[in-house]
């Protein structure tokens, strides 16, 4: 069986990546759960990737965007926003 | 840290429709026998209970004020109990069980100016878009088209004279919010002129692998510009003005209002009805933006129109006519040319061609 | 009283039988400065024939990816009051019934936080709010839940389902169409409000063939009513139908897509084997002739418009399923099937796409659903066929134990 691994350190490993890649590229919400099964294996299944997707975004730290689909971003000040 | 705050409240959902059935409706529910249309926009469902629901059936423009949406509930108490519907084209229904009351109802729906139809064999609403009132990749207005074409078309919402129902929609670029491409006529906003990229922008607002990746014909590649700059360019013939990388990276944009328009489709039905539901196909390939009224725009639907009610069999839908009668006749009899934009030339192209010797003289 | 600005352009669209877009713009104008520049800059794009709208994409509420949409004008230094204008999509009650009551709720909310401009409704079906500013939406949001109500999908999360009237109002409803279209939206709250998607999802219930709200046309999953057992034919109605002026031969039988019907001047004969539920002849005869009484559903999948391969009319999963009894398991079916389009598909690749892409025949395989002749409307025509498995020398001997 694959070890335990809690929603609040896959939630940190999402924010890892994306903040790795802010600016280069963005990531949906199905790339990191897939980036997450690489690392953890089964271990990170849907269920506990739903629920660290919903950890980064009502704790605000990650934010949902669009642009021809939704992505998963860390807040930042909208390039098309009137200031 | 989120403690002392209130509790929002999340994913409860639409409220329960049975909240809002009038009690003839509770009381019938999956019980209805049959109906009747009784009048243009008039009609009566009868229950195997014996119990009568009318519906007054009358046009909106879809973009409503709060006024009015007040006004509707105001003729709603008055006539219905307060319970009332919109339909799936956007127009407004009264329920009601009292027969009496149903010309007061139209006699004060035509005073705020909403006429009462759509029913049986008439043009109902036209779905439509957002347009210049609202939508960022718009290739023309909607609400605008939508109303010259209805204030043209009136008669055949407020009257049943025609051999069958038409479904007129409007998109106003080819994203088809409105979902254009099965409806009898469907007028479809359109881009002629590549994407103009504004190199300065869009290393900084877009993503250029999403971008390159978001062509249909694969027309965008990644290149550096002689400043420096990391942008994209695009190779023009290749480029069949979808829009796609617009939405994913404005820093593209094809408006322009020297070469944006409109054009027409024709012959889509999504009822299972005689036929199988179809595709609309390319009547008029492009007509230029004429605000506000887009003359050209109604007078070209107004003769397809025209020339299929003349012509079509009782409940031919406009399709089916053209299936009966083929294109090349659709052509003659309209009076539109034909021209080598309507010769498909994307995906499976070879099967518009036509493969028999039959043909109408 | 308002002051308004001139908008000669504009204002031609107030004359004429039709419901003027601008009457009611004009008419929201006089208490929303919004509408007021929203007035001016419309003309503006109708004398320059060109829209004045940027792209939004990040503003929304909190915990929510979907159910806003951002817009920004940009031309905000002579448009100050539309400088935000961003969109709400509110979930519309099933079938789309109000109560006065109800209404007049929205009204409230909306003339407190944003423009009080409305559209009744949206072309997936929701109640959108148009037009208010990035502060506002929390607050609207809170009055909306408050009263009962919840947002709409926007981006790639499940769209908000619509339905029908159904059986609230119609003789052919072969399902209970605003059941499973509530049934639905509430099952899947998380999918509608958190975009985990390739892209949009749609739902519609239609309830019989005359499907009146284009499921097969726009609906990721079409739910089209039907039924199993005879059309109802009530001889003495049809009769009365020919008398009144109907010609049952050429308006009805010729009409008939299976060419199963017969009408010798008195009786109308159905060989019921051959229909092919259209509903022609009951649209025709509505008080003669009713959808039998084993009533369900033909479930189709991939409708989409053009963008980006090409538009598709949705194609049949599954031919007949009592969906009212039988819901469970059109969910998990449904469920196999978002799974594997979910996991697999790309970025923007609605899943009728995606089924071109990766096969019919692999699509349905892997989601653990018979493959059978209703899927096709005739087999394929050319032999490149991707033969899954060959035999090596020797391999028949091992077959014959």
């Amino acid at each position: 069986m694959a070890s335990e691994v809690s929603v609040q350190e896959v939630a940190d490993a999402m924010y890892k990546m994306i903040k790795d890649a802010q600016g280069m590229k963005k990531f949906k919400a199905g790339d990191l759960t897939k980036a997450m099964r690489d690392v953890y294996g089964d271990a990170a299944d849907r269920k506990t990737c739903k629920a660290a997707i919903k950890e980064l975004i009502d704790s605000g730290r990650c934010v949902y965007t669009y642009f021809g689909g939704s992505f998963i971003e860390i807040p930042h000040d909208e390039g098309a926003a009137n200031k | 840290m989120a403690d002392d705050k209130p509790k929002r409240v999340t994913d409860i959902g639409p409220p329960h429709y049975e909240k809002f059935l009038p009690p003839v409706i509770k009381d019938n529910y999956g019980k209805w026998k049959y109906h009747e249309i009784l009048k243009p926009g008039v009609m009566v469902h009868y229950g195997h209970s014996g119990d009568k629901l009318f519906t007054v059936r009358a046009a909106s423009p879809r973009l409503m004020s709060i006024d009015k949406m007040r006004d509707f509930a105001d003729l709603a108490d008055k006539y219905c109990d307060g319970y009332l519907r919109f339909t799936s084209r956007n127009n407004v229904e009264f329920l009601l069980t009292d027969e009496s009351k149903i010309d007061p109802l139209i006699e004060d729906l035509k005073a705020l100016n909403h006429p009462v139809g759509g029913l049986g064999n008439s043009i109902s609403n036209i779905v439509h878009t957002q347009g210049w009132v609202h939508c960022h990749s718009a290739a023309t207005d909607a609400s605008g088209i939508v109303k010259a074409v209805m204030d043209e078309m009136y008669e055949y919402f407020s009257e049943m004279k025609l051999p069958a129902k038409i479904r007129i929609a409007l998109a106003c670029c080819l994203n088809m919010c409105g979902a254009v491409h099965c409806s009898d006529i469907a007028i479809l906003g359109i881009h002629r002129r590549p994407p103009r990229i504004d190199h300065n922008t869009l290393e900084r607002l877009c993503e250029i692998p999403l971008v390159t990746s978001s062509c249909p014909t694969a027309a965008i590649r990644p290149t550096t510009t002689p400043e420096g700059k990391k942008s994209v360019e695009v190779i023009e013939e290749q480029c069949m003005f979808c829009a796609n990388c617009y939405t994913v990276c404005p820093s593209m944009p094809l408006n322009d209002p020297l070469n944006d328009g409109v054009s027409i489709w024709v012959g889509g039905k999504v009822s299972n009805a005689r036929t199988a539901p179809m595709f609309s196909k390319l009547a008029i390939p492009f007509i230029p933006n004429n605000p506000p009224r887009w003359p050209e725009v109604t007078d070209a639907i107004k003769n397809i129109v025209e020339v299929w009610a003349a012509n079509a069999r009782k409940y031919e839908r406009i399709g089916e006519w053209i299936n009966r009668i083929t294109y090349p006749k659709f052509f003659e009899m309209t009076g539109i040319e034909f021209q080598k934009e309507h010769i498909d030339d994307f995906k499976f192209a070879g099967l518009t061609y036509h493969r028999t010797a039959q043909l109408v003289r | 009283m308002a002051n308004l600005p001139n908008t000669p352009k504009l204002d031609e669209l107030t004359k004429g039988p039709w419901p003027s877009f601008v009457s009611e713009i004009k008419r929201a104008a006089e208490r929303s400065d919004m509408c007021k520049d929203l007035l001016g800059l419309l003309e503006r794009s109708y004398n320059e024939k060109i829209g004045h709208w940027k792209h939004g994409g990040i503003v929304g509420v909190m915990g929510y990816g979907g159910g806003v949409i951002g817009r920004y004008t940009d031309l905000p230094e002579e448009f100050p009051n539309i400088s935000h204008f961003h969109t709400l999509r509110i979930n519309q009650p099933a079938g789309w019934f109000y109560t006065s009551e109800a209404l007049r709720t929205l009204a409230d909310i909306w003339e407190k936080h944003g423009s009080g401009l409305t559209n009744m409704h949206g072309s997936t079906g929701d109640i959108i709010f148009l037009g208010t500013r990035t502060e506002e939406l929390e607050p609207t949001f809170a009055d909306l839940t408050a009263a009962g109500f919840d947002l709409g999908g926007s981006g790639s999360d499940m769209r908000t389902p619509s339905a029908c009237c159904g059986k609230a109002r119609c003789e052919w409803a072969c399902y209970d169409t605003m059941k499973a279209c509530y049934d639905t939206t509430m099952r899947y709250q998380d999918e509608l409000h958190r975009p985990m998607f390739p892209y949009k999802w749609k739902f519609k219930f239609a309830g019989c063939p005359n499907d009146c709200v284009a499921s097969i046309a726009r609906a990721d999953i079409s739910v089209i009513g039907t039924w199993r057992d005879d059309i109802k034919i009530d001889q003495a109605e049809v009769k009365n139908y020919a008398d009144a002026g109907l010609d049952i031969f050429d308006d009805v039988v010729l009409n008939c897509p299976g060419k199963c019907m017969k009408w010798d001047g008195n009786t109308l004969e159905i060989d019921n084997d051959y229909c092919r539920h259209c509903m022609h002849c009951i649209n025709v005869m509505p008080k003669a002739l009713a959808p039998g009484d084993k009533r369900g559903a033909t479930v189709l999948i991939g409708a989409k418009a053009p963008i980006i391969e090409g538009a598709l009319l949705s194609s049949v999963v599954i031919p007949f399923i009592d969906i009212d009894e039988e819901y469970e398991e059109f969910c998990d079916i449904i469920e196999r099937m978002q799974d594997i389009w979910s996991e697999e598909g790309k970025n923007r690749e609605r899943v009728g796409e995606f089924i071109q892409r990766v096969g019919m025949g692999n699509f349905f395989e892997a989601a653990e659903i018979d493959l059978i002749p209703e899927m096709v409307t005739h087999p394929r025509e050319n032999p490149y066929i991707f033969f899954e498995d060959y035999y090596e020398e020797g391999d028949e001997e091992e077959e014959e134990e």
